[in-house]
């Protein structure tokens, strides 16, 4: 059937949104925010753990397709040891990474494998909040405070 | 019976022959969020702006007599397609939930009372949950809730169980839209009526689909959206028996709506439209008609018995298919199947099948609560209307079984 479906799930989308990491509840979170998308009902709650401007640990509950669960594994997994700066950067990459509407290829931005997997959501503009939910909380309500 | 030929029906709905950006024919099986309109719909909203497009129930002049004429002749239409005692029952909203927030401001909100109980059922859509808990926790009211069998079906003793002299009202669904099920409502009107107790029935899922008698069921209110049953969208109608919408004080104010104003005070017209303050949406009470025109034409028994063999079909195979259950397994069943896929998130499975072009809803189909209940955070749906093919469910399969191969 049809391949440029498939080409959406990448391995290592299909291989986070199966057996994520970081999935679970963070005793001692220092920050909990809650992602989630009206429009299916997908839910995250992620729990990060910032102690002297850095992430000392992460992790994210809640349910969700492959894409929106692949990424909230990612993003947790990614944050941890990262200041404030750094995850600020990662997230604004990751943002380019998944937008239709940013020029530049995303082999041109990033060779981390992981990140690239979402690549594809460039062309499945109706999924790139799937992509993209669990990190602009982050951004949104963690990075602009 | 002469069944219905359905080939022909498909080619009065320009929409069935639009394709993906991908070239994908559209299989549109998202019919319980809202239905295509026939041209003839079409053609009514044309035929009124180019024909006798005018304000209504205002202007003496032509064109201003035959917009109202059009208004009014939409009303009996309305009427008689659900069995109305007279077209004065028959209130213009802007559809189901418009209804229902109106029936909750005007008609229970002035006599809820501290301690009185409101009773709605777990399959109540946000439409007809929210309004009812907001006027609850207002007044200091409490808000039943009729429990479901593990069939999807509602427990009768249950509710029975929860009417009692303070119940102020019991507003139910005719049919689940996430899992099919269709109510006994004419025994649950009964039930409450031995209380006393006036019904408030949500029939969005139920007008488009099957032969609605609202004597029959002896309901108090009814309440409905054009656009579920292939008019447009941004009309609806409350059905209330007269003398309720008498007694009823208007459920907005503005002009149009009145017999005699002063500064002072205001004498209102009668009903229907005491309750219809306001410029009305003659375009979507023209294309309405003209939808129950066309629903008529080919008889709403036909278009049930087509949709009850589709659904039954499809029951059928998504049983027959590896992985993937389905939720609920009603006595009676209306057009709509919920089910899940083993290792796919629902909106996984939209998705692929979206790349086929075969839309469905996937989610909580604005039924949280109830979702929390069945245990699952989401459901793919499939909803038929009476322009679907078999064809449709087998290329719906066929994905599926794609779907599950690849997530599992
Ligand atoms: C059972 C039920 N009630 C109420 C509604 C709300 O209808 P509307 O959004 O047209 O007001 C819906 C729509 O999905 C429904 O399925």
């Amino acid at each position: 059937m049809n391949e440029r479906i498939k080409g959406l799930y990448k391995t290592q989308i299909l291989a986070h949104s199966k057996n994520p990491f970081q999935e679970g509840e963070l005793e001692g979170a220092t920050h909990v925010l809650q992602a989630y998308n009206s429009m299916c009902g997908d839910k995250y709650t992620l729990y990060l753990k910032i102690e002297n401007d850095r992430v000392e640990d992460a992790y994210f509950k809640g349910y969700g397709c492959a894409i929106s669960k692949a990424s909230s594994s990612i993003l947790t997994k990614k944050s941890i040891g990262k200041s404030m700066e750094e995850l600020d950067a990662l997230v604004r990459l990751f943002l380019k990474i998944v937008s239709a509407k940013e020029e530049v290829s995303p082999e041109d931005l990033t060779d981390e494998e992981e990140l690239l997997a979402f690549s594809a959501a460039r062309e499945f503009p109706e999924r790139e909040i799937c992509a993209t939910m669990s990190w602009k909380v982050v951004q949104e309500e963690l990075l602009k405070e | 019976m002469v069944h219905l030929n359905v080939n022909k029906v498909r080619k009065d709905f320009p929409m069935l022959a639009t394709a993906t950006p991908q070239g994908k024919s559209l299989a549109y099986l998202d019919n319980a969020a809202s239905t295509q309109k026939p041209r003839a719909v079409l053609e009514a909203i044309e035929g009124l702006y180019t024909g006798y497009y005018s304000n209504v129930g205002r202007g003496s002049y032509w064109p201003a007599t035959r917009a109202s004429q059009a208004f009014e002749y939409a009303r009996e239409r309305l009427a008689g397609f659900i069995h109305a005692a007279s077209a004065k029952e028959v209130v213009f909203t802007a559809g189901a939930t418009d209804g229902i927030n109106k029936v909750m401001q005007s008609f229970l909100r002035p006599k809820l009372q501290p301690g009185d109980n409101v009773v709605i059922s777990e399959q109540e859509h946000h439409a007809n949950l929210i309004p009812w808990q907001q006027a609850c926790r207002a007044v200091g009211a409490e808000l039943r809730v009729v429990r479901l069998l593990s069939t999807g079906d509602l427990d009768q003793e249950h509710y029975d169980s929860l009417l009692d002299d303070r119940t102020a009202l019991v507003a139910l669904t005719a049919v689940s839209n996430t899992l099919g099920v269709v109510n006994p409502v004419k025994e649950m009107v009964t039930a409450a009526h031995q209380h006393g107790i006036r019904v408030l029935i949500d029939a969005a899922q139920h007008v488009g689909h099957s032969p609605t008698d609202v004597q029959a069921w002896d309901a108090d209110f009814v309440v409905f959206s054009g656009h579920k049953m292939y008019g447009p969208t941004g009309i609806g109608v409350l059905y209330g028996k007269a003398e309720l919408l008498r007694e009823t004080p208007p459920m907005a104010f503005g002009g149009g709506a009145i017999r005699d104003v002063g500064f002072q005070e205001t004498l209102f017209a009668d009903i229907p439209h005491k309750h219809e303050p306001g410029t009305p949406n003659l375009e979507g009470a023209v294309g309405l008609a003209a939808a129950i025109e066309y629903l008529q034409g080919l008889g709403m028994r036909q278009i049930h018995e087509h949709t009850e063999h589709l659904t039954q079909y499809a029951v059928m195979r998504i049983e027959g298919q590896e992985g993937a259950s389905i939720l609920g397994n009603p006595k009676l069943r209306a057009p709509v199947v919920s089910f899940t896929v083993e290792g796919a998130h629902p909106h996984d499975i939209a998705g692929f099948l979206a790349e086929e072009g075969i839309a469905i809803r996937a989610g909580h189909h604005c039924t949280q609560p109830l979702m929390d209940q069945l245990g699952v955070p989401g459901t793919a749906r499939v909803s038929f209307g009476m322009y679907n093919v078999k064809e449709e469910i087998d290329l719906l399969m066929d994905v599926l079984k794609e779907v599950h191969a690849f997530f599992a």
